[in-house]
């Protein structure tokens, strides 16, 4: 490799680490509304015994609840999986590490699939 | 007890113990790499100081915000899987959702509020000493604020979450 070419590849690994960081921001700044505003509505507002299924039939048949659960769900699994990543980085072994990156990747799709497939599933029905 | 009541207490234990785990591997790990001491006296001692000589604060806000990311983040998967519980069969759901106002689950309820606060309101102080410099003692100001806040509004939570148990 080039100088040029270290140099670009640094760049580029800085500019990841910049956009990584700014999306960990954003979508924290994002969800201390979001889920804040869930957990006044589901455990405040609402006592938590009475957000039964009959209670989550009336929240899913208002495309706003639809719309605000789904944002939550894919910021907070962002926000999460970065913050992760950051923690994984920081103890164990490199072995360790290396392994654990692609199962946070799998667990993260995995929890933005399922929960895509809960909302699709009733808000279609 | 249900089948699938169990199956999401078992996911509950994981994630208490996970919780748990990684806690003490964060406040292990500090106490080897900058020699933060765990013991209480010492704690007493140095929370005896002016606030310019407690710097250290944040690096403890540091540790709690990773230990309740942590936990927030596992109760989270947990949460997903009981959710999705409602598109398989709302009687299902219903089935595991009642542990949810069980005495245990409001206790828990309660702390994962705390979690919650505490991530949020400490987020919102990272954002501010990071976009404006600040003096020490303005930062550890911010840091009071931060826990006077969290405090306040989780005393105030939890009377409503934990009131049904009383009654």
């Amino acid at each position: 490799m080039t100088a040029q070419a270290v140099e670009r590849a640094g760049r580029s690994v800085a500019r990841r680490g910049v956009v990584a960081w700014l999306l960990v921001r954003l979508t924290g700044l994002l969800l201390t509304v979001l889920v804040l505003g869930h957990f006044a509505l589901t455990h405040i507002l609402t006592d938590v015994a009475d957000t039964g299924s009959a209670y989550v039939a009336g929240r899913w048949a208002s495309a706003v609840v639809v719309g605000w659960d789904w944002l939550m769900l894919a910021a907070a699994v962002l926000h999460g999986a970065f913050g992760l990543r950051a923690v994984i980085g920081d103890y164990g072994r490199p072995s360790v590490r290396r392994a654990l990156v692609p199962l946070l990747v799998v667990l993260s799709i995995a929890m933005v699939a399922l929960g895509t497939w809960t909302i699709a599933r009733v808000a279609l029905s | 007890m249900t089948i699938p009541q169990l199956v999401f207490l078992a996911g509950f234990a994981i994630v208490l113990v996970t919780v748990v785990a990684f806690g003490l591997l964060v406040v292990v790990s500090a106490s080897r790499n900058v020699g933060d001491s765990v013991v209480l006296t010492e704690v007493v001692r140095r929370l005896g100081r002016a606030p310019a000589d407690r710097l250290e604060a944040g690096r403890w806000a540091f540790y709690a915000h990773r230990i309740g990311g942590v936990a927030i983040f596992a109760f989270l998967v947990l949460h997903l899987g009981d959710v999705a519980l409602y598109a398989v069969s709302p009687a299902l759901y219903d089935d595991v959702h009642a542990l949810y106002g069980s005495p245990p689950l409001r206790v828990f309820e309660s702390a994962l509020l705390l979690a919650i606060l505490f991530h949020a309101f400490n987020g919102l102080r990272l954002l501010a000493v990071d976009l404006v410099d600040v003096r020490p003692v303005t930062a550890y100001r911010l840091l009071q604020a931060t826990a006077v806040v969290t405090v306040a509004l989780w005393l105030a939570g939890s009377v409503v979450i934990l009131a049904p148990i009383a009654r």
